[in-house]
């Protein structure tokens, strides 16, 4: 055989090291495709669930089901209103002010679904409680302790529903209570605030002139005493989300 | 017959040793080919080149257009999300990646990082001292990004498997200021040469394997939804307030039904067969403008630009550096010689195309493994002559 003559000599660990690389991409490729493709627990069982999540997980996490099996088809909003000096304020929407920032931007700063995402993940916790729970929290909750008692009627003790739900409420009230303090200032005493959904007009009905969106969905919630997380900058969301409020209704 | 049944044994054994002798020369003929591609030379530098430069560009556009709403998204104004406190991701947690985690409770040097993180991707985007810039900026990056899990997406994902991965290869040997300097002086490489080549190689086919991996599935995963069979899926997102950030464009773009199905099926076609279109070139070219166009249509309209640019970066690694090395030609004629008419300018390319791809180490070649030659390719630079 001519052609091995013209072969350049490899040292003996090239060829070791070449090996020991290529088997290890082709592991790191296999674990990839199992990790990527479509879930198929008897696919995986190869490697071992565990074993594939452990070498996936945190550095290769990912997921691509992105706008699918279906698009997302419709919109989170995240209204809030005050309690200041007594009286009651309009309602104001966060979601909207934020949405500010990116539409008809060509470059979108991540601030611009802060509150879409707030509401959507708490309304995701709201559809998981009973009906008598949900007419717990549409209650209002106001007055010292006000979480403990709220996790309490709801029968908070190993529920996995109300522990995240009590989470999403605390999220949800702590950035309500940012906004109300960045629109209304420190008087704010105590806040409302809600998570909707509205779906969008339906394709075939696009060119109807009097199509209308479906009705918007909402999660009730009462009032809610101030939260503030330790380490919140009150003045760095206010900056941002207060200049935004003022752009908007200038306009 | 009793002679040929005499001979059969030794006949029969030869035959049955010369079919070994050939799998055996197949197998090693294999073994050599795949030796020699692996340790010889690094393929789709120049490839690979444009990847660290898009993907330091997004970083940096990234950065710049989150630096006003930096604290209220990421920082100090942030903590009502809980995440300064308890983590939604799990690299905060994990020493080496919590840097910005650290300082998040002071702004002021939180804005010091964010802005050595913003000098990190320009210097990675200029290829400056790559080696060194890169493995403290993939640290910074993800210590940064994953601050926000809940505004996060599925780009923060990929961002962070090719950074780790162009750790392994040489992405700075093309188009950059070490590119400059290593021309000066006789560049020794850290890892023995072979090593080194061999490394960058694998990276690419574990790039190669993790872009087509996300783009079949990807695929796959809309094939099983209802509004992707039926044509309309496209429509659905665009009138969303979060990925329909030009309600007027989107109007547009959907209001004609057979487009709205085009573009919704053609995804999905695009992507699951985008592996087997980068088999041969002219299916690699519609592949990739296929592909490109939809993370244009993905940057613009639905308002994800640094997402679709990333992704842009990593397609990049598919056009073979011969194709580079001609366009660079080109743009490089049109600079230096204003007066020429195109067609001597084309020519000049055309020369340029030649004399590179005679010269012996930037042999064209692909990110995936391709049986295309080299030659073949040039073929349409010799008719312009």
């Amino acid at each position: 055989m001519a052609e091995t003559t013209t072969r350049p000599r490899r040292r003996a660990y090239v060829r070791v090291v070449m090996v020991a690389a290529a088997l290890f991409t082709a592991w790191h490729i296999f674990a990839s495709f199992l990790w990527i493709a479509p879930y198929s627990a008897s696919a995986r069982e190869v490697v071992g669930q565990e074993r594939l999540s452990n070498y996936m997980i945190p550095m290769f996490g990912q997921s691509w089901s992105v706008f699918a099996p279906e698009p997302i088809n419709g919109d989170y909003r995240f209204e809030v209103r005050a309690l200041v000096n007594g009286e009651e304020t309009e309602w104001v929407s966060a979601s909207d002010v934020e949405l500010s920032m990116i539409r008809y931007h060509l470059f979108t700063p991540r601030a611009g679904i802060v509150a879409m995402d707030v509401s959507s993940q708490y309304k995701g916790a709201w559809g998981d409680l009973s009906e008598e729970q949900q007419e717990v929290v549409a209650l209002n909750y106001f007055k010292a302790d006000w979480e403990e008692r709220m996790a309490s009627a709801l029968g908070a003790d190993g529920n996995d529903a109300v522990e995240e739900y009590m989470q999403q409420e605390r999220r949800a009230t702590a950035y309500a209570t940012q906004v109300a303090i960045a629109i209304w200032g420190d008087d704010v005493e105590r806040i409302q605030y809600r998570a909707t959904r509205q779906n969008i007009i339906p394709f075939e009905q696009r060119h109807d002139p009097d199509a209308e969106r479906p009705g918007i969905q909402y999660s009730p919630t009462g009032w809610r005493g101030l939260i503030v997380a330790d380490g919140q900058s009150q003045e760095a969301f206010t900056e941002v989300f207060r200049a935004q409020y003022e752009r908007m209704n200038k306009s | 017959m009793s002679s040929l049944i005499r001979r059969a044994p030794r006949a029969i054994g030869s035959l049955i040793a010369l079919l070994f002798m050939t799998l055996g020369r197949i197998v090693a003929n294999t073994w050599f080919w795949v030796e020699a591609w692996l340790l010889d030379t690094k393929k789709s530098l120049y490839g690979l080149a444009v990847t660290r430069i898009l993907i330091g560009l997004t970083g940096a556009g990234l950065l710049a257009t989150n630096y006003s709403s930096r604290l209220y998204t990421f920082g100090s104004g942030s903590a009502w999300n809980g995440e300064l406190a308890e983590p939604v991701s799990d690299f905060p947690k994990i020493w080496l990646f919590s840097w910005f985690h650290q300082v998040a409770g002071n702004d002021a040097l939180f804005t010091v990082l964010y802005i050595v993180l913003f000098a990190l991707a320009i210097a990675m985007m200029l290829g400056w001292r790559f080696k060194i810039v890169l493995p403290v900026y993939f640290v910074l990056w993800i210590s940064f990004i994953e601050m926000n899990d809940a505004v996060g997406d599925q780009g923060d994902n990929m961002y962070r498997i090719v950074l780790l991965l162009m750790l392994f290869a040489d992405p700075a040997a093309r188009w950059s200021l070490d590119a400059r300097r290593r021309a000066k002086k006789d560049f020794p490489t850290i890892l023995p040469r072979e090593i080194s080549n061999l490394l960058h190689n694998l990276v690419l086919v574990a790039l190669t394997a993790q872009v087509i991996f996300v783009y079949a599935s990807g695929g796959l995963f809309k094939a099983g939804g209802k509004p992707w069979q039926d044509g309309s899926a496209v429509y659905t997102p665009l009138m969303t307030e979060r990925f329909g950030t030009w309600p007027i464009l989107s109007e547009l773009v959907t209001a004609w039904g057979p487009a709205v199905a085009a573009i919704s099926w053609g995804s999905i076609i695009l992507q699951i067969a985008f592996p087997f279109m980068l088999l041969t070139r002219p299916t690699r070219i519609i592949a990739l403008l296929g592909i490109m166009s939809f993370h244009i249509g993905i940057g613009v309209l639905m308002g994800l630009p640094w997402f679709s640019l990333a992704m842009i970066g990593i397609d990049f690694i598919f056009i073979r550096d011969a194709s580079w090395m001609r366009a660079s030609a080109l743009v490089r004629g049109a600079f230096l010689d204003e007066e020429a008419a195109p067609e001597k300018q084309a020519k000049q390319a055309a020369e340029a195309g030649d004399i590179t791809a005679s010269a012996p180490t930037p042999r064209p070649a692909d990110g995936a493994p391709s049986k295309k030659k080299p030659a073949k390719a040039r073929v349409p630079v010799r008719s312009a002559k």
